[in-house]
């Protein structure tokens, strides 16, 4: 049945279904001001063009791959912000102490990551999702999802050794 | 750090997807059953799930925000507006429509021209003016309160004319409805500056190679045929 999305349904669907963007941009993100700012991004670019949800399957499913798609944007021009500021920066102590410091380390790490591989990193590992599940979001075979965890898993070495 | 460990893992046996399809109906109804009877036994996937209702109860108490509240009912257009659209029509002037502040009055959507564009992956729904970037596609909807003759052409920054839609020699009739999106796409080429938009909305399939020829060498001047209507706007491409 195709969905029907005028402005007052995507509304009632911030209401009903706003909660899967908050709590998964929350993780993402790390930071609360940006994960509200992302569920308020996501619902006003629906109501730009409501046939991005009207013509996936799921909305729960639509709704992941916009968050993760906004989120790592966001990771990614955060990275480049901060490597602009660096010089002009003074040392700040860390903040949320070593597990702080190691979900940090995560973010900042899916950031260098290709954008398939980043969003396989996201839903296999972040939401615990099987490579079937994987596939199905990425629109691809259950194998390219195994395919692209490898890969991450040596990016992600490199760059910690690198780091 | 192993990526299965770090301290963003998820920590259920089941998974952020499968539980948010659960909660929100999405699941057939064994699938369904299946889930509900895993969660009621087991503590990490019960947690999760008090999690999310909790932060469902959060979104619920915030305040809708600007983009999604009801907009105000649209204000009656001047009657100086409305005898000054007329002479024009008359006259067979193209109007230069702005959709926001012209609202035709008679039942089913004002007729309206819109642009998409497709710019690294995302889709945006284009304003009059936009920046678009070469290699950006871009894909055009239209609204009618009646089914119509639909063409939308091109005037680009070099001074050539093109019918960007429809194939034929010919207005193609579409119809009626709100932002009905039109068969074609297109992908921008290299060419910058500001790109001239001109739909027409026409009564009979009125030949287009003439209307083409006029917009080239006549530009703001042109004459339309008197069965049409014509929406003009504009886009950037730098």
């Amino acid at each position: 049945m195709p969905v029907i999305l005028d402005p007052s349904a995507i509304a009632a669907l911030y209401r009903s279904h706003g909660h899967v963007v908050l709590r998964r941009a929350r993780t993402l993100l790390g930071s609360e001001a940006d994960a509200r700012e992302a569920l308020q991004e996501i619902f006003a670019a629906l109501v730009r063009n409501p046939d991005a949800v009207r013509s996936a399957g799921s909305i729960v499913g639509w709704l992941y791959q916009a968050t993760t798609h906004h989120c790592l944007n966001h990771l990614r021009k955060a990275r480049t912000g901060a490597r602009v500021l660096e010089l002009h920066r003074p040392a700040l102590p860390e903040i949320g102490g070593p597990r702080g410091e190691a979900a940090a380390e995560v973010r900042r790490l899916l950031a260098l990551l290709p954008d398939e591989v980043a969003a396989a990193v996201v839903y296999h590992h972040l939401d615990g999702m099987t490579h079937a599940e994987v596939a199905e979001l990425l629109g691809c075979s259950r194998r390219q999802v195994g395919y692209l965890l490898e890969r991450a898993q040596g990016l992600w070495d490199r760059a910690e050794k690198t780091a | 750090m192993n990526l299965t460990a770090t301290p963003l893992s998820w920590n259920s046996c089941l998974s952020g997807l499968r539980l948010d399809r659960w909660m929100m109906g999405e699941l057939a109804a064994d699938d369904a059953g299946t889930v509900g009877t895993h969660v009621s036994g087991c503590a990490a996937c019960s947690a999760a799930v008090a999690g999310m209702r909790g932060v469902r109860e959060e979104v619920r108490a915030l305040a809708l925000p600007a983009s999604l509240l009801p907009t105000p009912p649209r204000t009656r257009r001047p009657a100086a507006a409305i005898v000054a659209a007329g002479l024009a029509l008359a006259a067979g002037v193209v109007l230069t429509l702005r959709p926001d502040r012209l609202v035709e009055r008679r039942k089913g959507p004002p007729r309206a021209l819109s642009m998409y564009v497709q710019h690294l992956g995302e889709v945006r729904r284009a304003r009059p003016g936009e920046s678009v970037a070469p290699g950006d596609a871009i894909r055009f909807a239209v609204s009618t309160p009646a089914p119509a003759f639909v063409a939308v052409l091109s005037l680009d920054p070099a001074g050539r004319a093109w019918v960007y839609f429809p194939e034929g020699a010919r207005a193609a009739q579409v119809g009626a409805g709100s932002e009905v999106p039109l068969p074609l796409g297109t992908r921008l080429d290299s060419t910058t500056g500001e790109e001239q938009i001109l739909g027409l909305f026409c009564s009979a399939p009125v030949e287009l190679e003439p209307i083409r020829l006029a917009l080239q060498q006549q530009r703001g001047a042109l004459v339309l045929p008197p069965s049409c209507q014509g929406l003009r706007w504009s886009f950037v491409k730098r």
